[in-house]
């Protein structure tokens, strides 16, 4: 058995193409990044060694906390939103007796599985200063808050923002739905019993209980809400002026419209360390170890 | 359960709340869709929200004939097949190794490839299409390719990995004894226990590159190899006037995952969460 389980020819073949391509499509870059934040470089010759100067740089650029700022604004909007509508909704469709249940939980879920640029294109038109659905709908209601949502430094990066919560809404609905799921009955049961009302009940033991799925839910919107980018590079280019820059668009702008390699690989650099923070943090303050009763 | 009742006859407000997000959430897509079917007067004086007084097919047709539609979406499409199957093929291959196959770094192998879980692509960007242009994939299908099955393997052999790791040993020792060979016994005795878990990841990947964006918009420039999420970027600007027949390219381009998730959506659900057990 030990001989047919460790022939050493089908182990090879087995994972080498696999741990090859990953070595160096992945991995090699992710070493590559950190390597080179600390280079001046154009990516076409060999670059010149400057130690931490970019850092120095990107501490001294103002671009580089507007990125920040932003990143965190977006990343608080799309958390806050996805993570609140979808409790309350993962919640009610849990304990949903009238029919359509399967109905909702579609609508819920359809704009996941849309292309990002399908979904930016269509509340471009959404936003759309004169034709736009929602500068109509206060038409019809007759109330005055028309406005060009998209152009105004002020709204642009919150619409853009409503626009990612509102495309992933869904993702973290059917999680916290099967997160619901996973609470025996019983507990609720036992709750009743005691006379804890219905919300107290979620408020006290199913939420706690869920608190893996909620760990799960704000890594996911925290660190995808840093690491926007397709969202302006679709509706705003970073626009207008430089009001909706996030880390990731300041490393595309840096590296792939004005040549400095080096300087993008830093901002991207800074990027992961916000992410890892954002994690251990989390992880920090959500109990790590699964309640049981 | 009389409590449940109770609960609910005092307050009405959450089945509306339930049905009010529904429309939030869907009718975007609707207006989408019906406007897909207009003309600019309808679109913009006589009939803004409600759907189309009749379908003009015409939207369709010139955003399929008169652009690259059919280009973009025939790209997308053979993209996403290799991918799938590029990435089926190694992360299967590698995670049965992994889990099953007796040899010394077998627990560190796997822990390395599931680095790649955790780092999102915007970050290696740089270096990566740096490489696509040494290795002089620019510009050619393989620049997409070749990444995205690189990024989809550590992924599907985590998933692959907890499958196999299921499977009773005796399996192996049966085939072993009736004299199978070590390749015999892996497509023709794990692969089809592990169906599941395949279909799984077809969806997964699939969908995951069929929408793919970031690393698209970076390594692709040549008009002939857009896939459809790059090609439509460029479409407000060329049809500023023309809405109907960019809502008819949307609609078409959004046809394909649209389909596959209401037909099985429950293992598209599944599919797409499938991280949170372990990601978190």
């Amino acid at each position: 058995m030990n001989k047919f389980l460790g022939n050493k020819t089908a182990i090879l073949l087995f994972i080498l193409p696999a741990l090859l391509l990953y070595s160096v499509m992945v991995f090699y870059p992710i070493v590559q990044t950190f390597f080179r934040s600390l280079y001046e470089w154009d990516g076409l010759t060999e670059g010149t060694f400057i130690w931490f100067d970019n850092y120095k740089r990107l501490f001294e650029d103002r671009l580089f906390f507007t990125s920040v700022y932003n990143g965190l604004i977006f990343a608080l909007i799309i958390t806050v939103t996805q993570i609140g509508i979808g409790t309350v909704l993962a919640f009610a469709v849990a304990d949903m007796k009238f029919k359509g249940r399967r109905i909702l939980r579609i609508a819920f879920f359809i704009p996941v599985v849309l292309s990002i640029t399908v979904v930016c294109q269509l509340w471009l038109s959404i936003y759309n200063a004169d034709y736009g659905l929602i500068n109509r709908v206060f038409d019809m209601l007759g109330l005055s808050y028309r406005q060009d949502w998209l152009s105004s430094s002020k709204t642009a990066i919150i619409a853009i923002a409503f626009v990612n919560a509102w495309q992933y809404m869904g993702y973290h609905f059917a999680l916290l739905l099967a997160g619901v799921k996973s609470v025996p009955e019983q507990y609720m049961e036992a709750a009743r019993i005691d006379g804890a009302t219905k919300l107290q009940a979620i408020w006290k033991i199913n939420i706690p209980m869920m608190a893996e799925t909620y760990k799960f839910c704000l890594v996911f919107a925290i660190t995808g809400g840093l690491n926007a980018f397709a969202n302006m590079f679709i509706m705003t280019s970073g626009g207008p002026g430089t009001s909706t820059y996030t880390l990731t668009y300041l490393m595309y702008r840096s590296a792939f419209r004005v040549g400095e390699f080096g300087y993008g690989s830093a901002a991207a650099a800074i990027l992961v360390l916000e992410c890892l923070l954002a994690t251990l943090i989390i992880n920090r303050f959500i109990a790590r170890e699964r309640l049981t009763y | 359960m009389t409590w449940i009742m109770r609960m609910r006859k005092s307050r009405p407000g959450l089945p509306i709340f339930l049905w009010l997000y529904a429309l939030i959430s869907v009718y975007p897509l609707l207006w989408m869709i019906f406007y897909s079917f207009k003309n600019n007067d309808e679109i913009f004086v006589t009939n803004p929200f409600g759907p189309p007084a009749t379908l003009r097919f015409e939207n369709y047709v010139a955003a399929w004939s008169n652009y690259d539609v059919p280009v973009y979406f025939m790209n997308s499409l053979l993209v996403a097949i290799v991918t799938v199957l590029g990435a089926l093929l190694l992360a299967v291959m590698f995670s049965y190794a992994a889990a099953r196959l007796r040899w010394r770094f077998s627990k560190l192998a796997h822990t390395y490839i599931l680095i790649g879980m955790f780092i999102p692509i915007q970050v290696i960007m740089i270096p990566l299409a740096i490489l696509v242009r040494d290795l002089n994939l620019a510009n050619t299908y393989g620049a997409l390719m070749v990444p995205y099955i690189a990024f989809n393997i550590s992924f599907a052999s985590m998933v692959f990995y907890g499958f196999f790791r299921s499977i009773p040993i005796e399996m192996e020792e049966s085939a072993c004894i009736d004299g199978a060979s070590i390749y015999r016994t892996f497509f023709s005795i794990m692969l089809p226990i592990i169906k599941p878990a395949l279909a799984t990841m077809v969806i997964f990947i699939f969908l995951n590159s069929w929408n793919e964006f970031t690393m698209a918009v970076i390594l692709i420039t040549k008009e002939s190899l857009k896939t459809l999420p790059l090609g439509l970027l460029f479409f407000q600007g060329q049809f500023t006037t023309d809405w109907g027949a960019m809502g008819a390219a949307m609609t078409i381009a959004s046809l394909p995952t649209v389909l596959i998730y209401v037909l099985f959506s429950e293992q598209v659900e599944n599919a797409l969460t499938v991280g949170s057990a372990v990601k978190g």
